[in-house]
């Protein structure tokens, strides 16, 4: 029995790592039926209402979302970076690149929480009874994609939030941690990180870019 | 190549394809805009997957989930939207 | 040999105090934990059944009000499908068994384990609160716009005690999944999985790729009454009957995840007690994956009134008849497993001979709701109540307690009453006939489900069914006294006491922390039974007893 697996069950580290990397897989493949189910409900919806919601996606702030795109697309580079160096056993370049990940999470927050505050004051934000006043032809439709597109980013966003708090987490639990225990943590939230990314770069343009 | 050189053009053409989609967006194609936008996430999402996630060289069982989330979501869209749109009800 | 199982330490003694348990990561003691959570809420939801019994024995509304028992259907429902019968046999046999029989030490993810029980304990925590509450009326379905916009129950506390729950039961499918494939033993190949590993395996596929489904669609349904996003609200432009896709996308695949485990624990049981190898390994083997993924394709058949397209209602009757092939293989490979064998009715064998035969009978009346002509007639009556319970206490509740004695002694080291067993056993079996047969007469006659008030002429077929609600519920009480009463008092069982096949029997009765004392390895194909040098040998557990005090 090896001292450095985290489960009794596992013989050697490596496949304990290797079990790891497939969990979160298989865990990235729940949550892919999770958002896709709330993309179903949107696509439904964007096919029934297409001029109304080409209309309300135009008044989404395109450069906001566009640069929060390449902030998470960094982000994904920082966080592979942080792998790459935990994998060989540079645990300080892993926790500036870790750290650094984490930053470019929240400054995706910070910039998506502008947005919802740009929103709510344009009066195109129809939650939590605010006033919904839309110029457009079709409001009750457009109000529609308003709610979808709140659910949709805030559900991800709930995500992203997870991320952060993992890799705070992860460096605060990881301080006296062998190298090969480090090495899986850090391929683990790695891999929901990308993930969280790869449901953005999918939202990104079917929030954004139905019709500039 | 080296780790390092593969994340560096995988960042680079994850920017490409991201200023593409943004600037084929002001380009009217009529229906064709959506698919061309749903390719190119779709691209990005596996330059993800092969070189951030090393899907690649994770061995069969990775590559068996993604296949089976990708072919469950095929039967949710697919027949929800039989039931939707498949005509008379 | 049997002097010596009492002497080793077990995984029950190694620490104890609430400490030792509730912070444990022994697969073994996760099992227990979630034991004694499942049965309570059994209990509570068959209090439930049991109140609308007593309604239902008259033709008038005199026990409940219409209110009161809208909410009493559903949080019946609502807690026996997610609180205890999806979890049931996964998190407690399936938790305590899988390790042992694949030759593995623990599960994968140990801590992700002992997580999900606690994740399970919050989420009914949930739950619990909103039937203290008041409850909820839109029965366990949720269906919009009902529960969206018109139910004045605690509908977000309920929904979000079920969508907690969810993530338990999709951190113990990706544990099984990932154990299966990376932790099995030296030699043991998937064709010389038991079947019951087979059945988990595909029990817990079936829980991540459906689960998530559900979670989204009760996340808009909170989302629309708390921060008043119209997703479902037609007046809004959303479609009511989505969620339907959506919820039910999830709920078929749930009832599969509900007899899987049921089945897998039939498929150990009958060889053993017929002392024959299952017949068709391979065939019941692949009809459990096959199970698993047709069942993914029919959900439209809860929906054939609904308003979605005829075409749509077509394909999916044409699938729903598909998916009863594999059941019916594994039924025809059960009942040839039987032929020629050396059959004992030990409690285990009973439970599982009935869930042979009322699987069966369930599930011949799912092939009559499947033919749509015949389920516009027979939709939202009790025939499909009878249908659906019929699998899931006939075929699940039957199995579940199946398995529960068989493996009883391995858990506990202790030996039940076997005359008690089995009179309770027969009392289950009795109950339930007598109160599920007269509902599928009533059904065909028109009786409506969820109604409380009906026509005086139907009242003869309702009093059958709450006398033998009566029955069923002694039946279902009676092992809570003997279990119970064996944990302290009953006869040490030795490692192997029904002479069976599998991993788990080659260690000590209970097994010791890390399951063996030396890993196993595995060079022969399952169910090798009649076992070699042992033919005509009777195992009886009490035989064994008698063999001990004689030593």
């Amino acid at each position: 029995m090896s001292a450095s697996t985290q489960s009794v069950a596992f013989d050697t580290p490596a496949r304990e790592k290797a079990a790891d990397a497939f969990g979160m897989w298989v865990f990235a493949g729940s949550e892919a039926m999770l958002f896709g189910a709330i993309m179903l409900v949107f696509f439904v919806a964007r096919v029934s209402y297409g001029p109304a919601f080409a209309a309300a996606s135009k008044h989404l702030s395109l450069t906001l979302g566009a640069v929060n795109t390449a902030v998470l697309i960094t982000s994904s580079l920082t966080m592979a970076l942080a792998h790459f160096h935990a994998d060989a056993g540079r645990w300080r370049a892993a926790v500036w690149t870790l750290m650094a990940t984490a930053l470019l999470g929240a400054v995706f927050l910070v910039i998506k929480g502008t947005e919802y505050a740009m929103e709510f004051h344009e009066g195109i934000a129809p939650v939590l009874g605010a006033p919904f006043a839309f110029s457009g032809p079709d409001p009750v439709h457009a109000a529609f994609f308003f709610s979808l597109y709140f659910a949709m980013t805030a559900l991800h966003g709930l995500h992203l939030t997870c991320g952060i708090l993992v890799i705070v987490g992860l460096l605060a639990l990881s301080r006296g941690a062998d190298p090969s225990s480090r090495a899986r943590r850090v391929q683990a939230v790695g891999l929901y990180w990308h993930f969280v990314d790869i449901v953005w770069v999918f939202l990104f343009p079917v929030l954004y870019l139905i019709n500039r | 190549m080296s780790e390092i050189r593969k994340l560096a053009v995988a960042y680079a053409a994850l920017l490409l394809l991201l200023v593409l989609t943004v600037g084929s967006s002001f380009i009217d194609l009529g229906g064709f805009n959506s698919g061309l936008n749903l390719a190119i996430a779709a691209a990005k999402a596996a330059i993800i997957a092969v070189l951030f996630m090393h899907l690649a060289a994770a061995g069969t069982l990775p590559r068996l989930a993604v296949a089976a989330a990708g072919l469950w979501l095929a039967i949710l869209f697919g027949l929800t939207l039989a039931g939707q749109w498949g005509g008379a009800s | 040999m049997s002097s010596d199982v009492a002497m080793r330490a077990n995984y029950l003694e190694e620490g104890a105090g609430p400490r030792a348990w509730l912070l444990t990561t022994d697969h073994k003691r996760v099992a227990w934990l979630y034991l004694v959570s499942l049965t309570a809420f059994f209990f509570l939801g068959g209090a439930f059944a049991v109140l609308m019994r007593v309604e239902l024995a008259t033709p008038g509304g005199d026990l409940v009000s219409d209110d009161v028992y809208n909410r009493l259907f559903s949080l019946h429902g609502i807690i026996m499908v997610w609180f205890y019968l999806v979890p049931s046999i996964p998190a407690t046999l399936g938790n305590f068994l899988l390790p042992l029989m694949i030759g593995a030490r623990d599960l994968a993810f140990p801590r992700l384990n002992l997580a999900s029980w606690y994740v399970f304990v919050f989420g009914s925590l949930f739950a619990l609160f909103s039937v203290l509450a008041g409850g909820v009326d839109t029965g366990w379905t949720f269906y919009t716009p009902l529960s969206t916009l018109y139910a004045n129950g605690f509908v977000s506390t309920a929904a979000m005690g079920v969508f907690i729950v969810g993530f338990s039961s999709i951190m113990t499918g990706i544990n099984f999944i990932v154990t299966v494939h990376t932790l099995r033993a030296p030699g043991l190949t998937w064709f010389r999985l038991p079947i019951f590993v087979w059945t988990i395996y595909a029990t817990a596929l079936v829980m991540v790729l459906a689960t998530p489904v559900l979670a989204a669609s009760l996340i808009l349904i909170v989302l629309e009454r708390v921060f008043g996003i119209g997703i479902f609200n037609p007046d809004l432009g959303g479609d009511p009957l989505l969620f339907q896709h959506l919820f039910w996308f999830y709920s078929h695949p749930a009832v599969y995840i509900m007899i899987l485990p049921g089945m897998g624990v039939v498929s150990e049981v009958l060889p053993c007690f017929s002392k024959r190898p299952l017949f068709g390994y391979k065939a019941v083997a692949l009809s459990s994956m096959a199970i698993a993924v047709f069942g993914f394709l029919v959900w439209g058949h809860h929906m054939f009134v609904s308003g979605q397209s005829a075409y749509a209602g077509v394909i999916f009757s044409f699938l729903s008849f598909c998916v009863a092939i594999p059941s019916a293989i594994k039924v025809f490979n059960w009942s040839l497993t039987l032929r020629k064998g050396e059959i004992t009715f030990e409690a285990p064998m009973l439970y599982a001979l009935f869930f042979l035969a009322l699987f069966t009978f369930g599930g011949l009346a799912g092939l009559f709701l499947a033919a749509l002509a015949v389920d516009v007639h027979v939709h939202d009556t009790y025939f499909v109540v009878a249908h659906f319970h019929y699998i899931m206490v006939g075929g699940m509740v039957t199995a579940y307690m199946a398995g529960l004695h068989f493996w009883w002694p391995k858990m506990t080291g202790r030996l039940y009453s076997e005359t008690w067993a089995r009179v309770a056993a027969a009392a289950t079996f009795i109950g339930f006939n007598l109160t599920f047969f007269p509902q599928f007469v009533l059904g065909f006659l028109g009786m409506p489900r969820r109604y409380h008030t009906y026509p005086p002429e139907f009242q003869f077929w309702h009093v059958l069914s709450s006398a033998g609600a009566v029955v069923l519920a002694a039946g279902y009480l009676m092992p809570l006294c003997y279990l119970g009463w064996s944990l302290f008092r009953g006869a040490r069982a030795t490692d192997n006491p029904w002479g069976a096949t599998g991993l788990e029997w080659q260690t000590a009765s209970p097994p010791p922390p890390h399951n063996f004392d030396r890993m196993p390895t595995v060079s022969q194909p399952p169910y090798a039974y009649p076992m070699k040098g042992l033919e005509h040998e009777r195992f009886s557990p009490h035989k064994d007893k008698v063999r001990e005090t004689a030593a």
